[in-house]
């Protein structure tokens, strides 16, 4: 199970049975999983500034299974809010009563599940992309929301995603006001939205974002939805409290 | 037999009609009253207080277990029959004296009522008493006194009254903080380019500063022997503690690694003669 992606060979997403050892080769990291004893396995996280991550696991059979699956973006550099903040390089205009279906890519973050009989336990957690791993603040210092941030492109479908980077989400996007406007930014609790992975694709439950008048204020209404795709459906890492949706202001 | 023996006990009278009896009938009042009490603070514990802030359910559940532990008394006072009222008079002449010699305990308590009802800060904020050393973690604000863990891991008790009456910086109340620091640059740098890698070398290795707001640069002051620039920088705030102490680590290797001098204070001295 690999996949090859500019010039170099990386593993896919998936379960994995380990009987002796394991090597798996991500973009930045690299995981060593190896049998050290009768039912105990070693785990080891390497990554590019050369941190080091070391487990011991105890298990009850002979052999070890994990899943590695990408993750919801909120983890790295630590767990601090639900929302994501996806800064569109190009804006979208959109005229009045219109509505338009976008694919924007948004990172993700990679998570290693311990299975066992019928269980999948978080193992570890991180991403292969930390450099681009920040928050930001939507809002005002007093009053704002914090969320992760990330610098996002349009892209054709839901095959543009970079392994180990990035998923796909779809955004429909639809304007009931009277006039025109440029979209920006997306801001949604993405701790609604499930992440589904495919070889080393993952894609990400559609938004649907609506602008409107809420009282005087024009304000774009963002909520989920959930997808039907034959994709594996990725376990949840963090524990969650599961937010609706968001009211966005209108710049 | 049992009659026989509480007829015998309410014939026997201790002080102005108040008989063994009515005090044997008394203690079992204030017995079931302490049970309840207790069972009642246990319920809310378990099913209300969860609910509630912290020290908004300690207080209440104070206050229901003392309201109930009060009212046994009052109905145990009832059932003696005993006119209370010359102990009431004396008590409240008592209470003078009492109010008069403990009238800082008493101003405490006031404070303390008047802190749980507007609710400055709350049980986990991070605060800060302007004009003391007292920064830290609130632990709780009980009927006399306000408890803060200082980032040192001791422990500092404020009287409420004290802490009424002072400037309390809450660090906790907005989503994000900022952080500040000056570092000087010689003369004959280009500040353009100092700011310039000073703010790659942030977004670099600084994984809390937030990408928006922005980190902004700001000359602060042409000082006698450098350009001061102020660093302005913000975070989530529980973060403070990977940005406030490395900015200017961070700062000062971005200097450097770009040869960028950071001068000495030096001073040109002319001689008259000259």
């Amino acid at each position: 199970m690999s996949e090859e992606t500019t010039g170099k060979t990386f593993s896919n997403y998936g379960l994995y049975d380990i009987n002796e050892s394991l090597e798996l080769d991500l973009p930045n990291t690299e995981i060593r999983i190896k049998k050290i004893s009768e039912n105990v396995f070693s785990y080891s996280r390497q990554n590019f500034d050369d941190d080091l991550i070391e487990k011991i696991i105890p298990i009850q059979s002979s052999k070890l299974q994990i899943e590695l699956c990408p993750i919801r973006p909120l983890n790295f550099p630590a767990r601090r809010t639900n929302h994501m903040y996806l800064d569109v390089d190009t804006p979208v205009f959109l005229s009045e009563n219109s509505s338009a279906t976008v694919f924007l890519r948004c990172p993700i973050e990679i998570g290693v599940f311990f299975v066992h009989d019928g269980h999948k336990d978080s193992l570890d957690c991180f991403t292969c992309n930390p450099v681009d791993s920040r928050f930001c603040l939507y809002g005002s210092p007093e009053s704002g929301t914090l969320c992760k941030y990330a610098k996002t492109e349009i892209v054709e479908s839901y095959d543009d995603s970079i392994p180990f980077i990035n998923a796909v989400l779809k955004v429909n996007l639809q304007n009931t006001l009277s006039k025109g406007l440029s979209i920006t930014k997306v801001v949604f609790p993405v701790s609604s939205n499930s992440i589904y992975y495919k070889d080393s694709k993952s894609i990400i439950d559609s938004l649907h974002a609506v602008l409107k008048k809420k009282l005087t204020l024009e304000i774009i209404d963002v909520d989920f939805e959930k997808i039907q795709t034959d994709f594996t459906l990725s376990p949840t890492y963090e524990k969650i409290e599961t937010v609706k949706h968001m009211d966005m202001g209108v710049d | 037999m049992a009659l026989e023996f509480l007829s015998s006990l309410s014939e026997i009278e201790i002080i102005g009609g108040l008989t063994l009896l009515s005090l044997f009938v008394g203690g079992i009042i204030m017995a079931v009253g302490v049970i309840i009490a207790r069972t009642v603070r246990v319920l809310f514990a378990k099913y209300y207080a969860p609910k509630l802030p912290q020290d908004s359910a300690k207080n209440f559940g104070k206050l229901i277990y003392f309201g109930i532990i009060i009212i046994s008394f009052l109905v145990f006072t009832s059932t003696t029959g005993v006119d209370f009222s010359g102990l009431l008079v004396a008590g409240g002449i008592f209470g003078i004296v009492i109010g008069f010699a403990t009238q800082s305990v008493i101003s405490n308590l006031i404070s303390g009522i008047f802190l749980m009802i507007e609710k400055p800060v709350k049980q986990g904020d991070k605060i800060e008493i302007v004009g003391s050393d007292v920064i830290g973690t609130l632990l709780d604000i009980s009927t006399f006194s306000v408890r803060v863990q200082k980032f040192d891991g001791t422990i500092i008790r404020i009287p409420n009254e004290s802490f009424f009456t002072s400037n309390i910086r809450s660090l906790s109340s907005t989503p994000i903080r900022r952080s500040e620091a000056i570092i000087g640059i010689a003369y004959k740098e280009d500040i353009e380019a100092a700011i310039s890698v000073m703010g790659k070398e942030i977004r670099k290795s600084m994984k809390f500063v937030l990408i928006l707001p922005e980190p902004e640069f700001r000359v602060k002051e042409l000082a006698d022997s450098s350009v001061n620039i102020e660093i302005l920088v913000w975070h989530p705030r529980d973060d403070w503690g990977q940005v406030g102490p490395v900015l200017l680590k961070v700062a000062k290797k971005a200097l450097d690694d770009n040869g960028i001098e950071i001068p000495f204070p030096q001073r040109v001295i002319w001689n008259a003669k000259d």
